[in-house]
């Protein structure tokens, strides 16, 4: 098996109506990869039930190397400076990599 | 008056509502998808727009209509500035701010709710009172965006949306908010809907009527059901707590919005129909478009208190008790 490569996974958790705003904010420093899933939950802005286009969360994963994370951490602090409500939770996780491109 | 008010509480949409209230607050398992959720707000905004289209079409749009157009405006407008003034004293400015425009802008459903009820009495009413919902959407939150960043101006140092962040990100132009606040999909399908009527007229309102007309009542009352839930749940497992003012701002504004609406109403001589509509178009408050935009636009205050206000208290309180009071106040005025 070939080794395994070291990375880390931004989980970030945040209003649907922020989605748009954090994935430009990625693409500003580079990052084009990311999975989103809806999300439902509570917190200190009441339920998000889902059921609505303006309640309703999303999980956004990121795969990213260390460098790039902190650029990010940076931007998404500005964003929660300003009021945003987003929650940034950081891994380390080991990757199988992709496989390497035939020549 | 009472007889109004049993009349709407044995409305089977009214009371699917209730039933999603009642399930809601004793922490019930029973779930809608969300996806259905979410269709089913997409299929009434659909609706409502094709059938205010075509009514346009058919009808065309009278100096009555005009005049009601008028008078939405300006509602859309008197709304979130005398809102804004008065909660100004109470909470912060970005919380005065986004309630403003929570309480400026409409609620399409509560606004579909009162035709109903009007239907269900045999009260007319124009189909151009759809394009009156449509422009009372967006001046509160323009004019709440403006507010906010008036009150960033005057704050001084630190971080704001106004300004560029340390790590480089562009700051919140207006731009951006009014691209985000005339994009909205919810504003736009209602927009395109409506225009898809007007262009179809009555041929189109036929050939669409089981889609727009034979399942209405049914969807709506499913889609009550999921408010109702909704309402519930946000009441009693929140772990929001609004003040006690902003309850009774939220109890009381819709009926002095409604006493407003109506007196501006009797001014330009509109229809009993056209002034309940206004009368509930302006005590509704806004939860799908306004919390959307406030969230990006004014982050600065809290959804809890905006949203939670908007419909845990003014939604139900509209739709069980708002409407058919609006409706005897014609009533007594109009006769």
């Amino acid at each position: 098996m070939r080794a395994l490569e070291q990375k880390k996974m931004l989980t970030l958790i945040a209003p649907s109506e922020l989605q748009r705003l954090i994935l430009e904010t990625l693409s500003r420093r580079g990052i084009g990869g990311y999975t989103v899933v809806p999300a439902t939950g509570a917190g200190a802005s009441g339920i998000q039930s889902g059921m609505l286009f303006s309640d309703s969360n999303v999980v956004i994963y990121i795969i990213l190397s260390e460098p790039r994370l902190l650029s990010v951490l940076e931007d998404l602090d500005d964003m929660m400076q300003r009021g945003y409500r987003i929650k940034a939770i950081i891994q380390d996780i080991a990757l199988l990599p992709r496989k390497p491109e035939s020549r | 008056m009472i007889a109004g008010f049993t009349q709407n509480l044995l409305d089977p949409a009214i009371l699917f509502f209730v039933l999603g209230a009642f399930i809601g607050a004793i922490r019930s398992n029973l779930e809608i998808p969300p996806a259905i959720a979410k269709f089913l707000s997409i299929y009434l905004l659909m609706a409502l727009g094709l059938k205010g289209g075509a009514e346009l079409a058919t009808k065309g749009l009278p100096a009555e209509g005009l005049l009601a157009i008028l008078a939405a405006v300006l509602m859309a407008t008197l709304v979130p500035a005398y809102s804004f003034l008065i909660l100004r004293r109470r909470v912060d400015a970005y919380d005065a701010a986004a309630i403003a425009a929570t309480y400026g802008s409409v609620s399409a459903v509560t606004f579909i709710a009162s035709q109903q009820f009007l239907r269900n009495h045999g009260v007319e009413f124009g189909g151009y009172m759809t394009v009156a919902m449509v422009v009372m959407e967006s001046p509160a939150i323009v004019m709440a965006v403006l507010l906010a960043s008036y009150v960033r101006s005057k704050g001084g140092a630190g971080q704001s949306p106004a300004k560029a962040g340390p790590s480089g990100l562009p700051p919140l132009s207006m731009k951006h908010v009014l691209h985000e606040a005339f994009t909205d999909g919810a504003h736009l399908l209602l927009i395109g809907s409506l225009l898809v009527g007007f262009a179809v007229g009555e041929h189109g309102k036929t050939m669409m009527a089981p889609f727009t007309a034979d399942i209405f009542k049914g969807l709506l009352a499913l889609f009550l059901l999921e408010m109702g839930l909704m309402v519930g749940r946000q009441i009693f497992e929140s772990k929001v707590r609004i003040d006690k003012s902003l309850i009774a701002f939220a109890l009381l504004m819709p009926m002095v919005n409604a006493t407003v609406a109506l007196a501006l109403a009797w001014l330009f001589d509109l229809s009993r129909g056209d002034a309940t509509l206004l009368a509930a178009l302006s005590a509704s408050a806004s939860y799908i478009v306004v919390p959307a935009i406030v969230r990006y636009a004014i982050p600065e205050a809290r959804p809890g208190i905006y949203f939670t206000m908007s419909i845990a208290i003014t939604f139900p309180f509209n739709i069980l008790f708002g409407i058919p009071l609006y409706f005897a106040v014609t009533g007594m005025l109009w006769n």
